[in-house]
């Protein structure tokens, strides 16, 4: 299991990064997307793998290896809602330099050459 | 007391002057010559004290952590410095009075004149180098605002910027060589440095802090080959070269030669650097002179030659030498400062300087005339005037130093040309001004004798003459009085007088005289009086600095491009590259190693969902470009997969919080995909260019990098034992202490709250600014007219109109139905989803979402009017009321005298309900469910408008291209 | 201790939080409440910050044990909970952040809170964002607070749109974003080899690390560092900076000094927290010590080649962020002192001196405002729906307040101050910044090389500025085809007199001054005593229970 999560990390960091390198404003914008997928895994993974373990306490005194690793998970959450909210933001930045200079290069301008 | 009062008063003087209305000249005068006389009367009644080798001091505490304080020292060389400062600058300010045109705003000029006045006595009088530094600098600063008075001229700006970059590059030079010096010496006192001589001359650093302090000295005394701001600076009204360039300021360089010569001097290395400089400046100098059109030209030179002089004296290194010197800064102060007034007095008479149009005007001005020709005798050196003296003196001490320095011959003979020079030119500038045929009535105005404007200059050439003829009786005690301060109680044996006796140094002049006579009777006869500078006007020195100037800007730029390149795609990849690099080498240098936890044994359903979930990645990677819509669906499935390893690990909070995520984001980017311009995929050749491939190269080793890099971190870790220090204690004090089941919506609402509060921040900010973007949002010109799809579906309806079996017309009414219906469904969801969030998975975050997405399909089904028409939501006040309410339940633990954010549970026992458990955190998570619908729907509602105000924009902006549609982004 | 007194330093983050949402609720006709409410909140972040400033200084020694005091969230104990940490250091950021934000509120009274953009709830945030950052012990909560403070900085670096904002502010919130992520996978991979998230925490616990796990926290560390540095401005990871900078309108550029500033605390507080181990804290400072100059001679060519003051000023806002690194980057704590004035004067200076760019480039930026807006329309849906008047893309700043006479008098006197304290010339404080600076380094080490080239870098700045500075002065006051002199007005000609004030007032005291960063200082490099703490249980009366 551990070996294909890194794995699916690795992939995932990796077409991130081509797409944030490339010239078209909608490339970045999907670059982050995939990027932010892959910090919300990493940081999730920094809690362990395990399975059928959902931090939902059920009795009075619990064990807590009978637990997944809650914080990392509340970490995440509001990694979510951050990258949730600064895509968006990206998003209409987008719009706004398309719609201001005609060009969906990220410079603003087509690359002369 | 004293002491500051000198250094402070004409700073006040100068603060009052700024404030004094533009035209009154008067007032100006009458203020500054008050303060400058006070100044004056206060250094005079200060000579008792200093008589005799006695130090005046006063120190005030200002930064003892770093050894330096205010502290004013004046013996008796800094005594007759601040004379020679105070005096001439009465002298300067009266002379200003009349020499400032009604025009002129004197506000501005009296106020700087007075700063630098006061700058000047403060770099004098400073008992440490570091002190010395700053007024030293200042005295750049106001030289810079008084040469640029008449900034409308571009000379003006010209000649203050050159004058103040070469003074200040050489102030920053000689504030190195006093911080290495204070090192040297353990202390920046002047007392302790002039102490420390020999040890200093011992110190490796002697050789590299001599250099930077000579800079310093070197460019502010204009000596070769720094001197040619001087020339520049004469743009500046006649009094402020009469006073700052030729009397004082100019004067600091040489100044400090003296003040540190005890310290400094008496070297190999002091000799042939301060000798070397000194002849040079003295030789270019003089014969640069000789062959000046504009009168003040001629004296700027002459003033170059002369610093020169004084120079050389204190590079000889003989005890004499430097009392010469000493001597020679009184006397040039007094004749150049009473020339340069003269000059100007030329100026304000006739309308101008130049020599060639300038003749015999001693017939219209005798007074003048006479005033310039003693004056020019004492620069030349002739007999019965202070020139003479020291230039004896000059000239003996160049015969001692020759011998010393095995230089018998050549240093007496520069001394004499030197000399020779300056005879030919004085007698040039006489002559030219006010002998040979009168061309008065060719002149701009017509010139009269101004009495008053003379008196500063006449008194001066009084001093002359009286000097000159008396100088024991006048001067000699100050002398003594100044020498002793640098030299110490035994002065070696001298004799001021005016008859030493038939003596090598009196050949030598009257060599000089005759020479120089003689080289001016030359060219005079072959007209050569006004050709440009032979040899010299070759190396342009002006013109050099101005070429450098350019060059230095025109290479910065260049290099500034490179340097802070404007491309994004540069600046990414050096972040990223850094990233690897930080990330990799701390590997590299540590060693990678897996951990040895057992690894969880693999399921292949999940291998097959990753398989999938990398496909997407992949595929959304090269699909981006050219189908943006399959780019969006992959990444979609990608988030798929994502949530669904969430949910597969135990974390059902984030499978939900992502899951709903998705959703929103997935329908904001179908809302603005339509905004883009279309990319048609054709064979573009210029993506086929070596240069692109190599970038593309290059791009997809640096994302293997970023993700084999990332890969190994995740997996060293993931195979590392658990760690984490935090968990037990929350999943222990979960229940009992926050009384909730679901540990991560607890930490989320009560132990990390606070993260959630900034958390919740970030969405409402982000939604605000969004909502202000698209406030002025004007879509791309080729965007505007309605999408390709709709066209198609409108010309498809036309078409249908006269066929038999027409399709339904507006067939979104059903979904819009149900859709209506489900409304409320939807909300008593997301309520549910926000109140079970404290024990099951859930909480106000997610049942924001829902709602959000709730009323966007609304929006979507129902269109905007109908919407409006009947739901108006506010989204703003839902922000701005979600912020308040989390914070203020934070808040509210205030009142139990608990930190912020602190949970208050509250048990009710309400008739029909039962026991009702109330807690703050529910009010926090309400704020947050607020908060969240609030942001979100402000975003896309904003977003979907977008689409009903376009079709009537025809505007667009006017520079903004025409994009081309096909064969586009040769980067990508 | 009193109810206030013991909530003295979340007050900080609870003023602007609750102010910028209180503004919302008002509608953009109601500016006088917003102004009034920004200003009133600012003014009394800045008294609550001066009081912390008091209460962490030596005056009042039995307040908080050694001068640091902590403030548990939810009064959760630390590790577990957020702390809120104060010591002098951070006492000093947020006087200095609140003072700057302050005079920006008021500079932009003047003209430049036009409605149509939440400009003072942006402000608001910006000031939660950083203030929480300079007081937050905990990491993540600290990447949390970068996040407010960029949310707000992106809304504000768009403000007033126009091509060239969108186009910069876009490189802006990329690079941002990048950092973010990195800032992310960093305490992520801290936290999964270390298992904590509390500074002091951590700071006690990563020393004892065996060798594997030590160089994959190290690498998270080091990437932390790159997230860190991009925020810092450090070449070459500042591109965007000039750029968004003097593309911004002059109050936001003005409030942005303190972020790069930011960077370099954070540089500084996990340094000195670091330098329980020998080996990191070395590794640290020569990197730091290397990049510092290369963004100091960077910013050096950048000033040389900026044509215009906004650039050029914003290059000068990298030359600082090189100077403090490289300075910082020495590992003398000697040196910290000085640096921290350095610190200071810059940030009033650069403040400053955006604010005059403002005033003197009045028409440039007019100009750049009024491109993208073309004729009126019809009003749409949009502003139907969300109760507003469309904006009138012509409106010209409508101006309050009364104009000041010798504007340009004046405008000349505050400039040449600014250049004097930016290149550090006499007489003014930023030379005894400088100064400071270099006798205490040629005192430590008179031999090292390091020194020696940092000393020639300082000096060599300076002049360089110098030359550009009265290039650029020059064409803008003194050319005869000068533009129409502005017209000022009080409310924005006083911050810049009274930022300039504030510079000078510093340089007469320097020697207390000095006195108290020293102090500061000291406590800084005693790690042990904010280890002790913050974990320490049950300090003061903060804790017991209710």
């Amino acid at each position: 299991m551990e070996l294909v999560y890194s794995i699916a990390i690795g992939v995932l960091v990796g077409s991130g990064v081509w797409l944030l390198l490339r010239p078209r404003t909608f490339q970045v914008l999907m670059g982050l997307v995939l990027l932010s997928y892959a910090t919300n895994l990493f940081i999730f993974g920094m809690g362990r793998l395990s399975m059928h373990v959902p931090p939902i306490i059920d009795e009075a005194a619990p064990d807590p290896a009978r637990y997944a690793d809650p914080v990392p998970q509340a970490l995440v959450l509001t990694a979510i809602v951050i990258g949730f909210a600064t895509t968006a933001l990206y998003l209409v930045m987008l719009l706004a330099l398309r719609g201001l200079t005609g060009t969906d290069h990220v410079d603003g301008r087509e690359p002369d050459r | 007391m004293q002491l500051e009062l000198i250094v402070l008063l004409p700073f006040l003087g100068s603060l009052c002057a700024a404030f004094f209305p533009s035209n009154a000249r008067n007032a100006e005068a009458w203020l500054s010559g008050i303060v400058a006389a006070v100044c004056a009367v206060l250094v005079a009644s200060l000579y008792g004290d200093v008589a005799g080798g006695g130090v005046v001091r006063t120190r005030i505490d200002w930064l003892p952590q770093l050894g330096v304080d205010f502290y004013l020292r004046m013996d008796g060389y800094a005594w007759l410095f601040a004379m020679l400062v105070t005096f001439v600058g009465t002298l300067v300010v009266i002379y200003s009075r009349y020499y400032m045109s009604p025009s002129d705003p004197v506000p501005r000029f009296f106020a700087f004149l007075m700063a630098f006045m006061g700058a000047m006595l403060g770099m004098v009088l400073s008992g440490n180098l570091i002190q010395l530094v700053v007024f030293w600098e200042l005295t750049s600063l106001t030289s810079f605002m008084l040469i640029a008075y008449w900034y409308h001229r571009p000379d003006a700006r010209r000649g203050a910027r050159m004058a103040a970059i070469v003074t200040v590059a050489g102030g920053l030079c000689l504030l190195a060589g006093v911080l290495m010096l204070g090192q040297m010496v353990g202390s920046y006192d002047l007392d302790d440095v002039l102490q420390a001589g020999d040890a200093i001359r011992a110190h490796p650093w002697y050789a590299p802090m001599l250099v930077l302090v000579l800079l310093g000295a070197f460019t502010k005394s204009a000596q070769f080959p720094f001197h040619f701001w001087l020339p520049q600076a004469m743009a500046a009204p006649t009094p402020v070269s009469a006073y700052l360039h030729s009397a004082t300021m100019v004067k600091a360089g040489v100044f400090l030669l003296a003040r540190l010569w005890p310290a400094l001097a008496s070297t190999e290395l002091w000799f042939w650097l301060v000798c070397g400089a000194g002849a040079a400046s003295l030789l270019v100098g003089a014969f640069s002179a000789t062959f000046q059109r504009d009168m003040k030209g001629v004296l700027a030179y002459s003033t170059m030659s002369h610093l020169g002089l004084i120079t050389m004296l204190c590079g000889m290194g003989t005890e004499l030498g430097l009392i010469a010197a000493v001597f020679h800064m009184m006397n040039h102060a007094t004749f150049k400062a009473s020339l340069f007034m003269a000059t100007g007095v030329v100026d304000h008479e006739t309308g101008t300087r130049d020599l060639k149009r300038l003749n015999g005007l001693r017939h219209a001005m005798p007074l003048t005339a006479a005033v310039a020709i003693v004056a020019a005798g004492a620069m030349a050196g002739v007999p019965l005037l202070n020139g003479f003296l020291s230039k004896e003196m000059f000239l003996e001490e160049s015969i001692v130093a020759g011998g010393v320095s095995g230089l018998r011959f050549t240093f007496p003979a520069l001394a004499t040309l030197g000399s020779l020079f300056s005879v030919a030119y004085s007698l040039r500038f006489i002559h030219e001004v006010f002998f040979g045929p009168s061309t008065v009535h060719e002149l701009p105005r017509q010139p009269h004798d101004p009495a008053r404007m003379l008196v500063p200059s006449a008194l001066l050439v009084g001093a002359c003459l009286l000097v000159g003829t008396l100088p024991a009786r006048t001067v000699g005690p100050l002398l003594e009085t100044a020498a002793i301060a640098i030299l110490g109680p035994v002065l070696p044996e001298y004799r001021l007088a005016v008859w030493h006796g038939f003596t090598a140094p009196l050949l030598m002049s009257l060599a000089a005289t005759t020479g120089g006579v003689a080289l001016y009777v030359y060219l005079y006869r072959r007209r050569m009086t006004l050709i440009r500078t032979p040899f010299l006007s070759r190396f342009d020195s002006k013109r050099m600095f101005d070429v450098a100037n350019v060059a230095a800007t025109r290479g910065a730029s260049r290099l500034g491009r490179v340097l802070f390149s404007r491309r994004l795609q540069t600046q990414l990849l050096l972040i990223v590259g850094f990233a690897i690099g930080a990330g990799y080498l701390p590997l590299l240098a540590g060693g990678y190693s897996p951990g040895a936890a057992p690894l969880t044994p693999l399921d292949p359903l999940f291998a097959l969902l990753w398989i999938g979930g990398v496909a997407c990645a992949i595929g959304a990677a090269h699909q981006a470009k050219f189908h943006r819509l399959a780019a969006l669906i992959m990444i979609g499935g990608a988030g798929l997969v994502t949530v669904l390893t969430f949910a597969w690990f135990s974390a059902p909070d984030l499978a939900l919080t992502q899951i709903a995520v998705e959703v929103v984001t997935t329908v904001l980017f179908l809302l603005g995909l339509r905004w883009l311009p279309r990319r048609l995929q054709l064979d573009d050749p210029r993506r086929r260019t070596v240069r692109a491939r190599a970038r593309r190269t290059r791009d997809a080793v640096f994302a293997a990098a970023a993700g084999i890099g990332a890969g190994l971190l995740t997996f060293a870790v993931l195979t590392r034992p658990g760690s984490s220090t935090l968990a037990e204690f929350f999943l222990e004090s979960s229940l009992p202490e926050g009384d909730g089941r679901n540990v991560v919506n607890v930490i989320l609402v009560d132990f990390r709250g606070f993260d959630t509060l900034g958390e919740i921040t970030v969405v409402g900010i982000v939604a605000i600014t969004v909502y202000a973007l698209l406030r002025r949002f004007r879509p791309a010109p080729d965007s505007i007219d309605v999408p390709r799809a709709q066209r198609e579906d409108a010309a498809r309806a036309a078409l249908q109109e006269h066929t038999a079996d027409a399709l339904p017309r507006d067939y979104m009414r059903l979904p819009a139905v149900l859709v209506r219906l489900l409304f409320p469904m939807a909300w008593l969801v997301s309520l549910y989803l926000l109140l079970r969030g404290h024990n099951a998975p859930g909480g106000g975050f997610v049942g924001g979402l829902v709602m959000a997405t709730a009323i966007i399909v609304q929006y979507m089904v129902s269109g905007t009017i109908w919407i409006e028409s009947r739901l108006r939501v506010h989204p703003q006040v839902l922000i701005a009321l979600g912020l308040l309410a989390a914070g203020l339940t934070g808040v509210a633990a205030w009142l139990a005298r608990q930190p912020l954010l602190t949970s208050l549970t509250l048990d009710l026992h309400l008739p029909v309900v039962g026991d009702v458990h109330l807690s703050t955190v529910l009010l926090f998570d309400l704020g947050v469910y607020l908060l969240v619908i609030g942001g979100t729907v402000l975003m896309l509602i904003a977003l979907a408008h977008q689409s009903l105000r376009s079709p009537r924009r025809v505007h667009a902006p006017e520079h903004a291209p025409e994009p081309r549609h096909e064969a586009e982004g040769a980067a990508g | 201790m009193n109810a206030l007194l013991q909530h003295l330093p979340v007050l900080p983050i609870v003023i602007p939080l609750l102010a910028g949402a209180a503004m919302l609720l008002f509608s953009e006709s109601k500016r006088t409440i917003r102004v009034t409410l920004a200003v009133a909140s600012m003014t009394a972040q800045l008294a609550t910050a001066l009081t912390l400033l008091y209460l962490t200084s030596d005056f009042a020694p039995d307040v908080w044990t050694e001068g640091i005091g902590v403030y548990a969230i939810g009064n959760w104990p630390a590790p577990f909970g957020i702390l809120l940490v104060v010591d002098r250091l951070s006492a000093l950021m947020l006087t200095l952040g609140a003072a700057v934000s302050l005079t920006t509120i008021v500079y932009s009274i003047a003209r430049w809170d036009r409605p149509g953009q939440p400009f003072h709830s942006l402000l608001q945030f910006l000031a939660m964002g950083l203030n929480g950052a300079f007081l937050t012990g905990d990491l993540f909560n600290l990447f949390v607070f970068f996040e407010v403070l960029l949310a707000a900085s992106y809304g504000l670096v768009l403000r007033g749109l126009g091509t060239t904002r969108v186009r910069e502010g876009l490189h802006y919130i990329t690079v941002n974003l990048v950092a973010s992520f990195l800032f992310l996978i960093g305490v992520a991979i801290i936290y999964g080899i270390v298992g904590t998230l509390n500074m002091a925490d951590l700071a006690r616990r990563f020393p004892g690390l065996d060798p594997a796990d030590r160089s994959l926290f190290d690498a998270g560390a080091a990437i932390l560092g790159i997230a860190f540095l991009v925020k810092a401005a450090a070449w070459p990871l500042n591109f965007w900076l000039p750029a968004a900078y003097s593309a911004a309108a002059a109050p936001v550029a003005a409030a942005f000094t303190m972020l790069t500033k930011l960077g370099v605390y954070a540089a500084l507080r996990v340094g000195t927290l670091m330098s329980e181990d020998q080996a990191a804290a070395s590794m640290l400072g020569s990197t730091l010590f290397y990049v510092g100059l290369a963004t100091l001679l960077a910013g050096t060519v950048g000033m040389l080649a900026a044509q215009h003051l906004p650039r050029l000023v914003s290059h000068t806002v990298i030359v600082s962020t090189g100077i403090l690194l490289a300075a910082l980057g020495l590992g003398m704590e000697a040196l910290t002192a000085p640096v921290l004035f350095y610190l200071i004067t810059s940030v009033l200076t650069t403040a400053t001196f955006f604010m005059l760019t403002g005033m003197t480039e009045r028409t440039r930026v007019m100009a750049t405002v009024a491109t993208p807006s073309p004729p009126p329309e019809p009003p749409t849906p949009f502003y139907v729906a969300f109760g507003v008047r469309e904006p009138d893309p012509y409106s010209t700043d409508d101006e309050v307040g009364i104009a000041i006479p010798r504007a340009v008098a004046f405008l000349g006197l505050a400039f040449v101050c600014c250049v004097l304290l930016v290149t550090g010339l006499p007489p003014l404080p930023g030379f005894v910044a400088k100064f400071a600076m270099l006798a205490t380094a040629l005192a430590e080490a008179p031999h090292a090389g390091a020194v020696w080239s940092f000393t020639a870098a300082v000096l060599v700045t300076g002049f360089v500025g110098l030359a550009a500075l009265t290039r650029v002065g020059i064409r803008l006051f003194w050319t005869v085809t000068a533009r129409a002199t502005p017209r000022l007005r009080v409310v924005e000609a006083a911050p810049v007199a009274i930022l300039v004030l504030a510079a000078l007032w510093l340089g007469a005291e320097a020697g207390p001054v000095m006195e108290y960063l020293e102090t500061a200082a000291q406590s800084l490099h005693d790690p042990q005593s904010y280890i002790r703490a913050v974990l320490t249980p049950h300090l003061g009366p903060l804790h017991e229970g209710p």
